[in-house]
């Protein structure tokens, strides 16, 4: 099953590449990892989502909080959680009816075009995994040039939070 | 103070007195603060260094010190190595002290932050290198923050699962100089909470209340205790409890001397190569504590087939990881195993619990008498057996015993008796050749009053030859015995076994090495070969009563195996017990069930 995995690690020298050694010595998989600074300066929030059973999720946390820099680890998919991602699309548009066409896809999934010429727009999409999945097979291979995703970020719903 | 002698301060704050290290480039001014500091703060009258400075042959030597010292003492053990391959040398220690759970800090020294991935001389990406190895490694490059990171080093060191923190110090950050705070430890406060809720767990009256209710159903309790309990400094409450309820205990080779082997409750070493008596007590036991053990792979071979008419199984760690990793069970803590054992044990008479083992512990008496240890006590040729048997007589069981890999590993545990904790130093997780004599030397500087022995094989002491020299270099009264069997007994066991006698690599019969003259040159004032069984007890008893770096090696027959033997991958049921051991007749699985009411096996 897929997870979204939330880590708050410390800021510091070597904390990413101890998170992805982790991850290529024990032989757990990495879909997708992004990185940042939080609120709080000195922690970084980490997402990651990857796929296991039960078992294997359950030692990747465990083995993730024995890790020093590790602060934090919530597994998002454990409850109701908001996850998102970003794309930034290129396509080719070179006639009349294909921007046409580009647009009203891009008005569908509730993408942006942000920035047009005479030959490609360029499209911002946001929304979870599945739909910018559907939004790139709704393009077609034809006419895409290049595409950008961000990977996944997610929160948890409601009243729960993560905050040390 | 400068930044060397900021480490070397905190060093002596921490109570370290004896560091193993070799100098070079990147940390030559730490090796002058060391040098300046003994100078300083020397014991007038009897000369002695407040920091005893070790210099091995190779830096690997310095890490197995360390963790020979560490294992022995269960203090941190230190060592101080200098940048690029002085540091690359210690990987080998570093993941072998990662694997068996000792509190190690290594020093290394680094390039100048400047030329840091430059590719400059002796460079070394050392926190990438270490980081997939150790507990944790830190790379300074605040100076301010030098101080406290050494000193949060001990702490990880030593905290929780105990394991191996590297610090590597570019050599600019020794040159530094600022003022000594004297106190204070970096943040780490996701670990450091992780700790406290460690050190505060508390069983509670319902999972207390749960446990007494699995072991009042069974009627055949076995206590599985490994590492955990000698580096939990836990052996006495794991004997207290055992006693308390008359549970027989069996522990896996890192466990040896977590309760003393001659006890009566004691059913000595499980597994691979574990006792027969031992792995019929697992077959047989309806309920499985385990404490400070992870059924590994060299102790459950088939996770599935283990302890199989267990009917509960309960797990106490100190690391969470360990429960549910390998094998799901029914009770867990997380927590202290000494602590934990005391609570319990408290509970129990506190709930008047006074469920009556005797016949289950007849039982495993009975096993010990019908499958004992033995092998070709006829042979002409010398057993290896034999030799640690006598050699065992000798010590009384009272001796450190340190080891290399392999075949004599594994007579070693199996033929001597450790009466307690920390006598046993063994690479069981790494399976590291090579380990027994630095060990023996860092044990002996930890423990200048007891006898250290090395037993070590031919192939194993090779590896790390070098050391033999610093055993007279510094006149340690080392003893070590060497079983040349003239190649890697182990492989070729295994080779004899699944690889159709084709003793690739392993047979070193034609090679001309004469370790006796080998330690001769060393300068070791007891050296002598023994190759007829005749003269072996004899021998035996001038080695053990010499007092200084003492050197004994027997021929023994190459031929000689290790069993009982559990292959890979095998069940307990799949035991071989060689010639010399009786093994039980396999019985149906409906038979099987009631081990307690089977007249044959009393």
């Amino acid at each position: 099953m897929r997870h979204i995995i939330s880590i708050l690690v410390e800021n510091e020298f070597g904390a990413l590449s101890r998170v992805a050694g982790l991850f290529s010595a024990r032989g757990y998989n990495i879909e997708c990892l992004t990185v940042a600074p939080t609120d709080d300066p000195t922690l970084s929030r980490m997402t990651l989502v990857t796929i296991g059973n039960d078992r294997i999720i359950e030692q990747i946390i465990k083995q993730l909080n024995k890790l020093l820099d590790v602060v934090k680890v919530m597994d998002m998919t454990e409850g109701a959680h908001i996850e998102r991602e970003m794309m930034l699309v290129k396509v080719s548009a070179a006639t009349n009816e294909a921007r046409e066409e580009v647009k009203r896809l891009s008005d569908i999934f509730r993408g942006r075009v942000l920035d047009v010429t005479e030959r490609i727009y360029t499209i911002e999409l946001t929304g979870a995994s599945g739909k910018l999945d559907a939004f790139l097979q709704a393009l077609g291979e034809n006419v895409m040039l290049e595409v950008v995703r961000s990977g996944v970020i997610g929160i948890s719903r409601g009243e729960k939070h993560m905050k040390v | 103070m400068s930044g060397a002698e900021t480490i070397i301060q905190v060093l002596a704050d921490e109570g370290v007195d004896t560091v193993f290290g070799y100098s070079g480039g990147a940390i030559l001014p730490t090796y002058d603060a060391i040098f300046r500091y003994n100078a300083e703060h020397r014991v007038e009258q009897t000369g002695t260094d407040p920091l005893h400075l070790v210099v091995p042959a190779n830096e690997q030597g310095a890490g197995f010190m360390a963790a020979g010292y560490a294992r022995a003492s269960g203090k941190v053990g230190v060592f101080l190595v200098t940048s690029g391959p002085g540091a690359t040398n210690t990987v080998t220690p570093i993941r072998d002290a990662m694997a068996d759970s000792t509190p190690i800090v290594g020093i290394t020294g680094q390039v100048p932050t400047g030329a840091m991935g430059t590719d400059a001389f002796q460079e070394a990406p050392i926190v990438n290198i270490m980081g997939s190895c150790a507990k944790h490694v830190f790379l300074v490059t605040r100076p301010d923050m030098l101080e406290a990171t050494i000193r949060t080093a001990f702490e990880v060191a030593r905290s929780g699962r105990p394991g191996p923190v590297v610090v590597d110090v570019p050599k600019d950050m020794q040159n530094w100089v600022g003022e000594f705070q004297g106190e204070g430890l970096l943040p780490v406060r996701g670990y450091r909470q992780r700790m406290d809720s460690l050190r505060s767990a508390k069983l509670s009256e319902r999972k207390s209340r749960q446990f007494f209710d699995m072991l009042g159903q069974s009627s055949r309790p076995l206590l599985y205790a490994g590492g955990g309990i000698i580096n939990g400094n836990a052996a006495a409450e794991l004997t207290e409890f055992a006693e308390a309820f008359n549970i027989p205990v069996v522990t896996t080779l890192m466990g040896l001397g977590a309760i003393d082997t001659k006890a009566e409750l004691s059913m000595h070493m499980l597994g691979m190569h574990g006792m027969a008596y031992a792995n019929y007590a697992v077959e047989d036991c309806d309920f499985l504590i385990a404490v400070g053990a992870r059924f590994d792979d060299r102790v459950a071979g088939k996770v599935e087939e283990f302890a199989p008419l267990a009917q509960h199984v309960a797990h106490i760690d100190i690391d969470a990881a360990e429960i549910g990793k390998v094998r799901l069970v029914d009770w867990a803590h997380v927590g202290e195993a000494g602590r934990s054992l005391s609570q319990l044990t408290r509970y129990g008479h506190k709930s008047g619990f006074d469920k009556d083992f005797t016949a289950w512990v007849k039982h495993c008496q009975q096993l010990k008498r019908n499958h004992p240890m033995s092998y070709d006590r006829e042979s002409p040729l010398i057993q290896p057996h034999f030799v640690v048997e006598e050699l065992n007589k000798l010590t009384e069981g009272r001796a450190v015993i340190a080891t290399g890999v392999g075949q004599h590993q594994m007579w070693a545990a199996q033929y001597c008796d450790f009466r307690g904790p920390r006598q046993w130093l063994t690479s069981g997780s790494m399976g590291t050749m090579g380990f027994g004599l630095p060990a023996a030397i860092g044990a002996q500087f930890a423990c200048p009053e007891k006898m250290i022995i090395d037993i070590d094989g031919d192939g194993s002491i090779r590896m790390n030859l070098g050391e033999m020299e610093t055993v007279t270099n510094y006149n340690l009264p080392v003893k070590i015995l060497l079983l040349n069997n003239m190649g890697d007994g182990m492989v070729r066991q295994w080779q004899r076994l699944y690889f159709n006698e084709n003793f690739s690599g392993s047979d070193k019969a034609l090679h001309r090495k004469d370790f006796v003259k080998a330690a001769e040159s060393d300068g070791f004032p007891f050296v002598r070969r023994v190759t007829e069984k005749a003269e072996l007890k004899e021998a035996l008893k001038e080695f053990v009563e010499f007092r200084g770096p003492a050197f004994l090696e027997v021929l023994i027959d190459n031929d000689a195996s290790v069993y009982p033997m559990v292959g890979p991958g095998m069940s307990y049921q799949q035991m071989v017990t060689g010639e010399w051991i009786p093994a039980r007749e396999i019985k149906s699985a409906r038979e099987r069930l009631d081990p307690l009411h089977t007249p044959d096996l009393f």
